[in-house]
């Protein structure tokens, strides 16, 4: 059960959705523009925004900047198969995941609960890797003392990765275990993620030294 | 091939057409003359009237020959000369186109005007028979001369536009 | 006509070089010819003039009618090679005599004229000249003495002046050979430039090139032509361009058209679930009805993602994202994804790695194994291989294979086999799927295997670059 926002232009569409996500159990709140959603996310933040990114006015990308600015709330986009430049737009404006229209209510849940799972099985230990600390029962981060703001996104990642330092992990292996896509899951997920997890963690995103690229494999944390 | 065929027509033409070829007859020019059985003397018959005279000499002889013959007289033939009789006479010519200028060992008192037609004539004979132009003017030249004798003087006998040249 | 030159340029300059030097031969030729011909003419009255000169200079000291001596006085002054004869008498010395030909004897005979002949005997051009000697009157009738006069001239000097002339002018022909060639360079250049303007314009048309135009120069037939040219290629550019845009608006509408449906079958897609939940406790022909109408919408939303694929293509914005995956892996996956791997053989010797689009790739074997299992009868088998550039997948099944008339249509768009349009695909599949092979640059083809079964075979090379 989570407080999801809805932010959607057509009607019927609008209505549509309500309903199929309400029966799988979420608490569907929905807007028709930019504006207004970015009102609704304002007067009350839920757990997940579900964006399509065609909208009037304020477009579903600005939507999404703006929501990634103010804080760590997971973002779905709403997407047509094939409009790649949408996609890479979108993941660029910090989406976490997006599915592609017309979507089986089955499909969007199951991407909304991974979106929003919570690690459980991260343990109750404290990695530190140089200036990073990585606190995987509070599921807190911080570098050089200072707190660091992650997406659930994001952190299962870091998580992920630093549970074996020194691994390399495929895209489509960090797919599987933090998006929980199938196969036919989209790469740059793997690779939007990395970089904005970068842009957090590292001194300098250019040179990483924690989330480091292996050319033609994947990625793998460390070793420092 | 119309193009070979033509092009060997061309080269048989420049190959073929050097050197001398063959010909039929061609007619060139008037035959010489001058041979005669004899020569041609002008004398006065008795009504002084000029008149020719052949003599059998074999042969036609020069002009001056001919003029010389004539100097030494009509001889037993009947006829008379308007011309004085001298002394083993001997005359010369000179032949330039158009004309015959001889020089006679007369003076001009001793040549009568029938006299003087007799020279000119006979030397125009001579003239024509050896193969000259019937239109020549013949000058005489006298050891003594008198005005207007040495004038060039056709034969009234012989047309410039005679047969022949 | 093997011999002859074949192409316009050599063709030209050999005929033109042929022309001007056939040209100032024969202009050489004839005034060597007709210099030789002045040349002869000027020596033969050279001859005669002096023969006559001979003959009348001693004529007046001849007496007539001539003895043997006469004649042989008269004979050594014309000179060697020469015959006198008079009636029964002659005189006769070198050569001369036995070349007078009979016509010329005759000549001299019946005219009272100098008559020439020229001759050739043994190699040696010859002059012959004969007249007879005529006795004139004191008033200027000319008549034949009977004395007749031959005398033969040797040519040979002149022979050979003719010769040289005629080598002359065979030299300056030859010479005007390289300016001739020289003159016909020219000649073609400016001849052939235009035709080879035109000819690059014609070849950048039939490259595709519709906007390419010669401008014409001139007002011969070659400027006509080039005007005609120009007219055509304007023509069929614009029936290309009106062709291009009715294609164009086709495509649009198609592109348009499905991506219309797409908000539509979204809500259809969202509710059709909360239908399918509440079906179970409807009547059975409400139920019925909501189970045709959830399955109708699947069938919608597929028919509608697939054309708005097929105007990507056609549009050319299908885009290419290459990776480095594992054919194997990724066949296999693509059949477990849609539970397939069970009704499937698998044949892989090992990894085949390859550099592809996950997603294309995945509908290219979903479409080849889906349409071998819809169609096709068991077994149905997938084997992979790799040569050193590609790596290619056989997808074979036991059915009864595909009738020969049908496999030229069997990519095309909604070509379905049999009469019957009303199977399972929507008949885009395999159209989609070659379309993406070739955004790959690989193959795809489709044949019967040796069992009977229908075969398609897919080849992809190993490295495909990324487009866009």
């Amino acid at each position: 059960m989570a407080s999801v926002l809805l932010i959607e232009d057509d009607p019927l569409v609008r209505r549509g959705m309500e309903l199929a996500l309400g029966r799988h159990g979420h608490d569907v709140r929905s807007a028709a523009t930019g504006e207004t959603g970015l009102r609704e996310f304002a007067a009350s933040v839920p757990d997940l925004v579900v964006l399509d990114l065609m909208l009037p006015g304020v477009d579903g990308f600005e939507v999404c900047r703006r929501i990634r600015r103010t804080g760590d709330v997971p973002v779905i986009m709403l997407t047509a198969r094939g409009d790649d430049w949408d996609v890479v737009e979108g993941l660029e404006a910090g989406a976490d995941d997006y599915v592609i229209k017309p979507v089986q209510p089955t499909v969007l849940d199951a991407r909304i609960r991974a979106v929003l799972r919570r690690i459980t099985s991260g343990g109750d230990e404290v990695r530190t890797h140089g200036d990073l600390r990585i606190d995987t029962s509070a599921l807190t981060v911080s570098r050089a003392g200072e707190p660091v703001s992650l997406t659930p996104t994001e952190l299962r990642l870091l998580l992920t990765l630093s549970r074996a330092p020194g691994r390399v992990f495929s895209r489509t292996q960090l797919l599987e275990e933090v998006w929980e896509h199938d196969y036919l899951g989209d790469s740059r997920l793997v690779d939007n993620c990395v970089q904005r997890l970068r842009t957090k963690i590292e001194k300098t995103p250019a040179d990483p030294v924690y989330v480091q690229t292996v050319r033609g494999f994947g990625y793998r944390f460390g070793p420092l | 091939m119309n193009r070979a065929r033509s092009a060997t027509v061309v080269a048989a033409l420049l190959l073929g057409g050097c050197g001398v070829q063959p010909s039929g007859v061609t007619d060139a020019a008037e035959a010489p003359t001058g041979i005669a059985p004899g020569v041609t003397l002008y004398f006065l018959d008795q009504n002084g009237t000029l008149r020719p005279q052949q003599r059998r000499s074999g042969r036609l002889g020069t002009v001056a020959e001919a003029v010389t013959l004539l100097l030494y007289g009509p001889g037993q033939s009947g006829l008379r000369t308007g011309i004085s009789p001298s002394e083993s006479p001997r005359a010369e010519a000179v032949t330039t186109p158009g004309t015959i200028e001889l020089r006679l060992p007369l003076a001009a008192g001793e040549v009568t005007p029938p006299g003087a037609d007799q020279i000119v004539c006979t030397a125009l004979a001579t003239h024509i028979q050896s193969g000259g132009p019937a239109r020549t003017t013949v000058r005489l030249i006298f050891t003594i001369p008198e005005p207007g004798s040495d004038t060039p003087r056709t034969c009234p006998l012989i047309s410039p536009r005679a047969p022949g040249r | 006509m093997r011999w002859w030159p074949r192409g316009l340029r050599v063709r030209l300059l050999a005929a033109c070089a042929l022309v001007a030097f056939a040209a100032a031969g024969a202009a050489a030729w004839a005034g060597a010819e007709s210099a030789g011909d002045a040349l002869l003419a000027s020596h033969g009255q050279q001859l005669t003039r002096t023969v006559t000169d001979q003959v009348g200079a001693v004529t007046p000291s001849l007496s007539y009618p001539p003895d043997q001596a006469t004649l042989d006085r008269l004979r050594a002054a014309v000179g060697g090679d020469t015959l006198v004869t008079y009636r029964g008498l002659r005189s006769a010395a070198g050569t001369g005599p036995g070349l007078v030909t009979p016509e010329l004897r005759d000549a001299v005979r019946d005219g009272n004229r100098l008559v020439t002949q020229r001759v050739v005997a043994g190699g040696t051009p010859w002059l012959l000249i004969g007249t007879p000697v005529v006795i004139t009157a004191v008033d200027g009738t000319r008549r034949p003495s009977g004395i007749e006069v031959y005398t033969a001239r040797d040519l040979t000097g002149v022979d050979g002046r003719i010769d040289d002339l005629t080598r002359s002018a065979i030299g300056a022909a030859a010479l005007s050979l390289p300016l001739a060639a020289l003159l016909a360079l020219l000649a073609a250049r400016s001849v052939l430039r235009p035709v080879r303007e035109l000819r690059d314009t014609a070849g950048r048309l039939a490259a595709g090139d519709l906007g390419a135009r010669t401008a014409p120069v001139g007002a011969d037939e070659l400027a006509d032509l080039t005007v005609t040219i120009n007219e055509m290629a304007g023509s069929v550019q614009a029936s290309m361009a009106a062709m291009r845009r009715m294609q164009a608006d086709a495509r649009r509408f198609a592109a348009d058209a499905s991506h219309e449906l797409r908000t539509p079958l979204s809500t259809l897609t969202a509710v059709m679930e909360v239908l399918a939940d509440t079906a179970d406790d409807m009547e059975p022909d409400a139920r019925e009805s909501a189970r045709l109408a959830i399955a109708e919408t699947r069938r919608l939303v597929r028919l509608a993602e697939d054309l708005m694929e097929v105007s990507r293509f056609d549009a050319g914005t299908a885009a290419l994202r290459v990776e480095e995956i594992d054919l194997a892996v990724a066949v296999r996956e693509s059949l477990r994804a849609r539970g397939w791997l069970d009704r499937v053989e698998v044949e892989a010797p090992g990894p085949l790695p390859v550099r592809a689009d996950r997603r294309r790739l995945d509908v290219v074997v979903a479409n080849l194994a889906g349409n071998a299992l819809r169609h096709g009868g068991p077994p149905v088998r997938v084997r992979l291989g790799a040569t050193p550039g590609e790596v290619w997948a056989e997808v074979t099944d036991g059915g009864p294979g595909l009738a020969a008339s049908a496999l030229p249509h069997v990519f095309e768009r909604f070509w379905k086999a049999g009469s019957s349009r009303t199977g399972p695909g929507n008949g885009l599949g395999l159209a989609i799927a070659l379309e993406n092979v070739r955004l790959h640059g690989g193959r795809l083809t489709a044949g019967n295997a040796d069992g009977g079964g229908a075969r398609f075979l897919l080849h992809l090379p190993r490295d495909a670059q990324e487009t866009r």
